[in-house]
C-alpha cells in the first residue's frame, strides 16, 4: 500500500509550509474553540432550565366550605396523577399561620381582622420530565374541571419565557456551531486547496506515471486530517486552560462559577471534530481528479 | 499492440494529426520522423491518454481507448514507460526520488523499490548521480534519469519522445542501444525523432509524418 508513502508525503508538506499551516491550526483551533464555548453555554442553559422546574409547583385554592372527605377525595385524585410529585394540603388556620410565620413582626396588619380571609388550598409539586408548557397547561385545565377547585395558580409566564429563552439559545446555538463549523472547513479547503495549486505540475506528473486519484488524494486528505487534528488540540489546550481559570481561580472569589458543568466528553471529542471537518474540506478542495 | 485508426487530433483550428492509420505489432521497435510540428508528439500523447483524438479509434493492446472508464486510465499508463520530450521531472526531488516515484505509485514497498531503483540506475550508468538534483545534471544525464524512470516499471510499450534532443552522436547511439536491449527483453518500443542518426541502419520500421499525416514508411 502507498499509505505510508502518502504519509510521508503529508508530512513533509505540513512541514515545508509549516507558516501556512500554523495560521491554518490557530484558525481551526479558534473556530474549534468557539463551537465548544457555544456548546458548554447552550448546555448549561438547558441543565440550568431543567433544574427551575424543581422548585416549580402549582396552587389549587378551594372552595370555601368544603368537608374533609371532598378534600380527602380531591387529594387522592391528585396523587394518581403521574404528572404529580407531591401534594400538600394547606387548610384555611394553616394557610394564616404560615402568613403570620412570614409577616412575623409586622402582623400588626392582620388585627382587628376576625375572619380569616384565606382559602383553604392545595400546593401540587409537578415531576420534573412533566413541566413542559403544553403539559402543564393540560394539567391545569385537568385539574381545574375537578369539583371543589375554585382556581388553579401556577406561573404561566414564567414557564413560557423560560422555554422560549430555552428554544432562542438552542437555535443560535446550533446556528453558531454550524456556521463556525462551516468556517473551520473552509480554512481546510483553502489550505488545501493552496497546497494543491501549488504542487499542480508534481500532480500532473504522478497522474502521467500512472497513479491513481487515491495516491493524489492521500497525502492532501491525510494534512487536511493532521491541520484538523491540530486545531482540536490547540483548542482542547484553550478550553482545559478556561475549565482551569474558571474553576479553580474565579470560582473561589465568585462561586457562581462553580455550578457551570464542562462535560469531559467534549474534551476528548475536539480532536475527533477536528479531524472529520478538516477531512471534509480537504475532501470538498479536491473535487473530481480527472486523468484526461 | 498499438492500433490507429482514422485518427485526427484538431487543436481549436490547427489540425495536428490527420487521418492516421498505422499499427505496431507486439515487441516491435519503431521510429516516427517527421519535422518540427508534424504531430510526432501528438501522437504519442494520445497513446498515453495525455490527449484524445477527436476522430478515429485508438486501441492498445485489447483496450479501445475512448471506451476506457477513467478510473482505469492509471493501470493503463503504468504499463507504458513514457521518455517525455520535456522530462518531467521533479525538481525538487533528487534522482532517486524521482525515478522511485514510478514505483510508488504502484503501492510498491520502499525496499523493493530502492533495490530496483538502484538496478535501473546501473543500467543507465547514473549510480552515482542518486541523490543529485535534476537541475545539477548535465541535459544528456537528464535525459537518461528520464529513460530510468520510463523503464523502471518493466512497461509493456516504452514511448520515447526526442530521446536524444541535443545530446551528441555518441551518447545518442549509446540511447539506441539501450532501446533495443529493451526491446529484446520483449518490451515494444516506439521512438518519436527527427534525428536521422538515430534509425540508420537499424532495420527497423520508420514511419515518416509531414503535417498531421503519414507520408511514407521506410526500413531504418
Ligand atoms: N496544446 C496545444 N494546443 C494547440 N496547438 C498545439 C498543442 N500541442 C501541439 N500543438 C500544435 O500541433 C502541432 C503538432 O505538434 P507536436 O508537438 O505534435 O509536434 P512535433 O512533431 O512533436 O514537433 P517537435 O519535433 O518540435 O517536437 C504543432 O503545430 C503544434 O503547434
Ligand atoms: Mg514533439
Amino acid at each position: 500500500m502507498y499509505i505510508l508513502y502518502s504519509l510521508r508525503l503529508a508530512i513533509q508538506s505540513v512541514w515545508h509550509e509549516k507558516w501556512i499551516n500554523l495560521l491554518s491550526v490557530l484558525t481551526i483551533a479558534a473556530g474549534l474553540f468557539m463551537i465548544t464555548l457555544t456548546f458548554f453555554s447552550v448546555y448549561n442553559m438547558d441543565l440550568a432550565t431543567k433544574k427551575l422546574p424543581e422548585k416549580f409547583s402549582m396552587m389549587l385554592y378551594l372552595n370555601n366550605d368544603l368537608s374533609e372527605q371532598e378534600v380527602g377525595n380531591i387529594m387522592s385524585t391528585l396523587k394518581k396523577n403521574i404528572a404529580v410529585e407531591r401534594a400538600r394540603y394547606i387548610s384555611k388556620d394553616k394557610a394564616l399561620e404560615e402568613l403570620k410565620g412570614v409577616l412575623k413582626n409586622a402582623d400588626y396588619v392582620l388585627e382587628g381582622i376576625n375572619e380569616n380571609p384565606l382559602p383553604a388550598s392545595i400546593e401540587v409539586k409537578l415531576r420534573q420530565e412533566s413541566v413542559s408548557i403544553s403539559k402543564v397547561k393540560k394539567l391545569a385545565a385537568d385539574i381545574r374541571k375537578i369539583k371543589g377547585i375554585e382556581e388553579v395558580e401556577y406561573g404561566e409566564q414564567f414557564l413560557n419565557s423560560i422555554h422560549s429563552i430555552k428554544a432562542g439559545a438552542q437555535t443560535l446555538g446550533l446556528l453558531m456551531i454550524s456556521v463556525m463549523s462551516t468556517g473551520v472547513i473552509f480554512v481546510c479547503y483553502s489550505t488545501v486547496k493552496i497546497m494543491f495549486y501549488r504542487r499542480k505540475e508534481e500532480i500532473e506528473t504522478f497522474k502521467l506515471l500512472g497513479a491513481t486519484r487515491g495516491f493524489i488524494r492521500a497525502p492532501f486528505v491525510i494534512e487536511g486530517g493532521i491541520l484538523g487534528i491540530g486545531g482540536g488540540v490547540v483548542s482542547l489546550i484553550g478550553t482545559m486552560a478556561l475549565y482551569y481559570t474558571l474553576f479553580y481561580k474565579l470560582a473561589l472569589t465568585m462561586p457562581i462559577f462553580k455550578i457551570i458543568v464542562f462535560p469531559s466528553e467534549v474534551f476528548i471529542a475536539l480532536p475527533f471534530v477536528g479531524l472529520a471537518l478538516g477531512v471534509s474540506g480537504a475532501v470538498i478542495a479536491l473535487g473530481r481528479i480527472r486523468f484526461s | 499492440m498499438i492500433h490507429f485508426t482514422n485518427v485526427s487530433k484538431i487543436y481549436e483550428n490547427h489540425a495536428a494529426l490527420r487521418d492516421i492509420t498505422f499499427s505496431i505489432e507486439k515487441g516491435e521497435m519503431a521510429f516516427i520522423t517527421g519535422p518540427s510540428g508534424a504531430g510526432k508528439s501528438t501522437l504519442l500523447k494520445i497513446i498515453y491518454l495525455s490527449e484524445k483524438p477527436d476522430e478515429g479509434s485508438v486501441t492498445i493492446a485489447e483496450w479501445e481507448l475512448s471506451k476506457l472508464k477513467e478510473s482505469s486510465i492509471p493501470f493503463l499508463r503504468r504499463n507504458i514507460g513514457v521518455v517525455f520530450q520535456d522530462f518531467r521531472l521533479l525538481d525538487n526531488r533528487n534522482v532517486f526520488d524521482n525515478i522511485a516515484m514510478a514505483l510508488r505509485i504502484r503501492g510498491m514497498t520502499e525496499y523493493e523499490v530502492k533495490e530496483r531503483v538502484m538496478e535501473v540506475l546501473k543500467t543507465v550508468n547514473l549510480r552515482h548521480k542518486a541523490d543529485s538534483f535534476p537541475k545539477t545534471l548535465s541535459g544528456g544525464e537528464q535525459q537518461r534519469v528520464v529513460i530510468a524512470r520510463a523503464i523502471v516499471g518493466e512497461p509493456t510499450v516504452l514511448l520515447a519522445d526526442e530521446p536524444t534532443g541535443n545530446l551528441d552522436a555518441d551518447t545518442a547511439a549509446g540511447i539506441t542501444r539501450m532501446f533495443k536491449e529493451i526491446n529484446a527483453k520483449g518490451t515494444t518500443v516506439l521512438v518519436a525523432t527527427h534525428n536521422k542518426e538515430l534509425f540508420r541502419n537499424t532495420g527497423r520500421r520508420v514511419l515518416k509524418i509531414d503535417n498531421g499525416t503519414i507520408v511514407g514508411e521506410e526500413m531504418g
